[in-house]
């Protein structure tokens, strides 16, 4: 009779026991809730934006972790994983309530101020306009007083010029100075020098010092002197000559007192003869200083 | 070992007793859970839960009418457990819900700012 007892309270004791040993201490459930939380955990918006739906999700983890450690049933487990499971999906999803949230206020932000930089550029826009309508008036208007103010400014300076170029052929008549391309040409002939030198004659010397006169009325004009000489004797010696003669009337000019740096020189030799070497009239024709006179500033084209 | 049979049914009265005590004790947290669960239940409905967590919303009734049945049976350990999963259940479809309108909102602000900053740039 008293075994009769034993044995069922026994086996009841046993089975409560073994339902508790055998119980698994994870279950698929769990093991995906652990992940799940894991993830949670790393997220950097849900310890800003959830952190008190987090507390809660870790103590449901808990509840379940405790109930896997305990050997409790799998369906316990199970049950107290899917609680936490749940609350960790709420978690996540009041995060990304709350970031969306905090995305529209800062969007709301930033269309304010795009609709403020819209107006502040149209006005802009609108002044901008006004200026430059303003602007092109007044532009318009200082052309047409500079274009007068040119156009005055040209005629007194022609005049000027005419006069002064009226004055110069006036000064240099006397010199039978040559109009050519190159500007004007004055010739110092044979007979101002001495025959085969370079000395000016006391008429030479005189004709030199009407051109001074001229060039010291005109400082804007230099001259250069250009000698030539006929074909009559060697190269050498000809090209030496018209240098010297050149040079003789460079060195009068400058002792008449003209700067140095306005009269330059050069000789030719027997390069570009005026008339034939043929006759004696001709030859001397062709032993020559010419003078070619600047314009007003100061350039001479070369030969 | 003296003892005896009228001993032994004494314990397993208290037992019966100690577990009749237990389970009517489960009676009322089990209606308040039950009662919980469907109030969470109505506010996520109330949140367009069904039409933006349509399966936490069916999961949710579902279990609440198993929860209402295990209550009806006097079962309310499975009630209580029921009621909890259904409620879980019902927050996760509310909160849902809520995330996917706001982020709706922050698109649609989004695609605003993006028409008026085409409108800002575009040359004038």
């Amino acid at each position: 009779m008293k075994k009769t007892f034993i044995t069922p309270s026994l086996l009841v004791i046993a089975a409560l026991l073994g339902a508790c040993s055998s119980a698994p201490t994870s279950t698929s459930l769990l093991e995906q809730t652990r992940s799940d939380y894991r993830v949670a955990q790393s997220n950097p918006k849900i310890s800003s934006y959830a952190a008190g739906e987090m507390a809660q999700a870790g103590e449901a983890m808990t509840k379940a972790n405790r109930a896997a450690e305990k050997k409790d049933s799998a369906k316990e487990v199970d049950r107290l994983s899917y609680l936490a499971k749940q609350q960790i999906a709420v978690t996540q999803e009041v995060a990304k309530r709350k970031s969306a949230e905090a995305d529209v206020a800062d969007a709301g932000k930033e269309r304010d101020q795009i609709r403020l930089d819209q107006r502040t550029r149209e006005a802009d826009q609108a002044k901008r306009s006004a200026q430059i309508a303003q602007g092109d008036a007044e532009q318009a208007k200082r052309d047409a007083q500079i274009a007068q103010s040119d156009a005055a400014q040209a005629q007194r300076e022609s005049l000027e010029a005419q006069m002064r170029n009226a004055d110069l052929e006036a000064q240099l008549a006397e010199l039978a100075a040559v109009k050519t391309e190159r500007g004007l040409v004055i010739t110092f002939g044979d007979v101002l020098f001495g025959t085969d030198q370079a000395r000016l004659t006391p008429d030479g010397l005189r004709t030199a010092q009407k051109l001074a006169d001229v060039l010291q009325k005109n400082p804007q004009r230099s001259v250069l002197i250009e000698g030539f000489t006929d074909s009559t004797g060697s190269a050498a010696y000809n090209q030496e000559l018209s240098e010297r003669r050149a040079g003789a009337v460079q060195n009068a000019l400058q002792e008449m007192g003209v700067a140095r740096d306005r009269v330059g020189m050069r000789g030719y030799g027997e390069a570009y003869p005026v008339a034939g070497n043929d006759t004696g009239s001709n030859r001397q024709l062709n032993r020559r200083v010419e003078i070619v006179l600047s314009n007003d500033g100061g350039k001479i084209m070369q030969r | 070992m003296q003892m005896n049979s009228k001993q032994w049914f004494a314990v397993m009265c208290t037992v019966a007793m100690a577990i009749t005590v237990g389970c009517s004790s489960l009676k009322t947290p089990a209606t308040a859970d039950v009662a919980v669960s469907n109030a969470a239940v109505a506010n996520a409905a109330g949140a367009d839960g069904m039409e933006y967590a349509p399966a936490e919303m069916n999961s949710a009734r579902e279990k609440m009418a198993l929860a209402n049945k295990a209550l009806a049976d006097k079962d309310y350990k499975l009630a209580s457990n029921l009621a909890n999963q259904a409620e879980a259940d019902a927050k996760l479809a509310q909160s849902k819900a809520n995330s996917a309108k706001a982020k709706a909102a922050a698109n649609a602000l989004q695609d605003d700012i993006r028409v008026l900053r085409d409108e800002l740039n575009r040359p004038q």
